[in-house]
């Protein structure tokens, strides 16, 4: 029984509650699966598994920050997203709001925003809370590939 | 934890590298300081102390035993419950701590602790409540309202004179700890209050009420004591820029508390401290008159601050301080000023000290400058994130799980998934889902990496691994476990009712769209 004095930082709490999220989310993706998978199938799981990525992320980080409870609110209204924007034709919901608060008007507008599309719920914020958001985000992602690879490599050998 | 953790995480990280910074730059003797930690606020307070250590001796020989500079105790007395003898002399040197150390903090936890040591019994008084009622008016606790009651009561102030020519006081004036103009005037009246309160004095009204103001102050303290140091931190390195002003941490030391909430707090307390930060050049005394008056100024004019009557003063440094009623603002070098410039400087500040988090986070981009390129490389770095995110599921969903896993594989292969995240898991596992383990252990056991070596001594000492891991666990857990069931269920089973919708889409392209 190994003796732990000192409490797991703050991040890796986060991932290991990934990690067993994830590979339980696996292990029901796999009671299911059938011998011999079609490219659908494939690719049904593969949408799954990636959707479940982010989701599981989204939910081990709590929903306290900006971008995982965008993350969770995308994946909870999936339907009702993709059949608003088939109806619409036009992305109604990702508001064009632009970018306050922005020092660099004329360098930097086009890639903050592009990082604003790139960060989940990083449409309606501040330029400062956007920085915040992304290194967190980042942060997370790192993890997230960190965990998948191991798991695919355990898988692999 | 996790919200106040992260967040905590990343601001005293940076805050902590300011610290070192900071404290070498302020302290112009040649005291050695310990390099402290950059990782914890915890191991942060102790290395502090290590650092209060260094720190004492040049100064222990004043005579600072009896006034228990209450406030500063606080500040060593941190998450160690040390003596009063160690916080006495030394915590008056130490600078910028309060702003990092406090957050995390035991000030209400320490408080109480002063409370009884120091008050004599304190008559009620209609006052009191009238003062008390101000109090807590002005939530953000500065340090401002609680020294207008000083600059009410007269009786303070020749003990504001006798303190002037207190011992540790030259000594700190003397050191170049200048830096500490507000810490100084607020210790000013805090050992006014102190020592108004131990030593038996011939005005007893005075004493006693500045006894009850003194009460006041430390029973309010604890609801604004964030601010109120945010606002310290801020205002000291506000002086520490202006009096450094050649070095080039300018940027990071203003910018030192990196808080929104605590952003116009800050910037109004460096208008006010800039006015103390002029006095306490002069005699102390002056000072702490002064620095009360401007202060009750100040807080008159607070609400008409930002729009009437600022002084520019560009950089000057020995200027005299001006009785007048406007709030005046230390300017950096060449810098001019007015509301809306000092407002994007501070934000400017904050917007360039998460670039340089972020680019501690993006690996290979020490050397880059510019916002622009680190714009970019931010961009193109989350953009290769997820992408790999996809291949990894892409390749997670061809490949075929096998029966017989590899748990000590598992284990080994996950970095960060350790010693502590594998107790994570067993405690996570334990916690919520105790029917599901002990019905499939064969199957989570194979799945769950570690879950396999801790099943036999799991079951038999839950309750110990969840008090050794910490309420953290087990409140995250019990709380959360539904919510994750129930995203594990919307998720997967959204995922089976809506595949036809999937089949139609892109592979990669609509990432954005879909999720």
């Amino acid at each position: 029984m190994k003796t732990h004095n000192q409490l797991p930082s703050s991040h890796s709490l986060v991932e290991s509650r990934f990690a067993y999220l994830f590979l339980k989310a696996l292990k029901e993706l796999n009671k299911n699966r059938p011998s011999s998978p079609s490219i659908r199938d494939t690719y049904r799981r593969y949408n799954l598994i990636r959707v479940s990525a982010y989701g599981l992320m989204a939910s081990a980080v709590r929903p306290r920050r900006a971008w995982s409870r965008a993350t969770l609110w995308k994946i909870r209204n999936r339907t009702f997203l993709r059949a608003l924007m088939k109806r619409s034709r036009t992305r109604s919901l990702t508001r064009r709001v632009p970018a306050r608060g922005n020092p660099k008007k004329g360098l930097g507008c086009k890639l903050v925003k592009d990082l604003r599309k790139l960060v989940p719920g990083g449409e309606e914020m501040k330029f400062c809370r956007l920085l915040n958001e992304t290194s967190h985000y980042m942060k997370c992602l790192q993890a997230q590939v960190q965990i998948m690879r191991n798991i695919v490599d355990h898988y692999s050998t | 934890m996790d919200m106040a953790g992260e967040d905590a995480s990343i601001e005293p990280k940076i805050m902590s590298s300011q610290w070192q910074l900071n404290i070498n730059n302020l302290t112009n003797t040649s005291i050695v300081i310990n390099p402290t930690s950059n990782s914890n606020v915890e191991s942060s307070a102790c290395s502090s102390n290590s650092m209060a250590d260094s720190i004492c001796p040049p100064i222990w020989n004043q005579p600072v035993s009896g006034q228990s500079l209450g406030y500063c105790d606080m500040i060593v007395e941190n998450n160690t419950s040390t003596s009063n003898t160690l916080g006495n002399g030394t915590s008056s040197i130490i600078p910028v701590r309060p702003n990092a150390i406090l957050r995390e903090s035991t000030f209400l936890r320490d408080f109480p602790v002063i409370l009884p040591s120091s008050l004599p019994h304190l008559p009620a008084d209609s006052g009191f409540i009238e003062r008390a009622a101000r109090f807590s008016c002005f939530g953000g606790g500065n340090f401002v309202d609680m020294m207008n009651p000083f600059r009410m009561s007269e009786s303070l102030n020749p003990y504001t004179r006798d303190l002037a020519s207190e011992g540790p006081l030259e000594v700190l004036a003397g050191k170049g700890s200048k830096s500490l103009p507000v810490m100084q005037t607020q210790t000013h009246e805090m050992n006014a209050i102190e020592r108004s309160m131990e030593v038996p004095l011939p005005v007893e009204q005075g004493t006693e009420g500045s006894s009850i103001k003194n009460d006041k102050m430390i029973e309010h303290f604890p609801s604004s004591h964030d601010e109120a140091i945010f606002g310290i931190g801020l205002s000291a390195h506000e002086f520490a820029e202006a009096e450094f002003s050649g070095s080039g941490i300018q940027g990071e030391l203003e910018d030192d508390a990196g808080e929104s909430s605590a952003k116009e707090l800050g910037s109004k307390k460096r208008k006010r401290t800039g006015q103390s930060n002029n006095g306490s050049r002069q005699a102390a005394n002056e000072t702490a008159m002064d620095h009360a008056e401007i202060q009750q100024q100040g807080y008159q004019n607070r609400a008409s601050s930002k729009p009437c009557g600022k002084h520019d003063k560009p950089g000057s440094q020995g200027s005299d301080l001006p009785k007048e009623e406007y709030i005046h603002v230390r300017a950096r070098r060449g810098q001019a000023i007015n509301s809306h410039s000092l407002a994007e400087r501070v934000r400017r500040e904050k917007i360039s000290e998460r670039m340089k988090f972020l680019q501690d986070l993006v690996p290979g981009c020490s050397k880059v400058t510019g916002k622009a390129v680190m714009l970019d490389e931010i961009i193109n770095y989350v953009q290769s994130l997820q992408r790999q995110v996809e291949f990894l599921s892409m390749k997670l969903s061809t490949v075929n799980p096998r029966l017989d896993f590899n748990i000590e594989g598992l284990l080994a292969k996950e970095p960060r998934a350790g010693p502590p995240s594998s107790l994570a898991f067993s405690s996570c596992v334990t916690m919520p889902y105790p029917p599901l383990h002990q019905s499939q252990t064969g199957i989570i056991q194979a799945v769950l990496p570690g879950l396999g070596s801790f099943s036999g001594p799991l079951q038999g000492s839950v309750n110990p691994q969840l008090t050794t891991v910490g309420g953290r666990f087990k409140e995250s857990t019990s709380q959360v476990h539904c919510a994750w069931e129930d995203e594990l269920c919307n998720i997967i089973q959204m995922g089976f009712t809506s595949n036809d919708h999937l089949n139609g889409q892109n592979f990669g392209g609509h990432l954005k769209s879909e999720l």
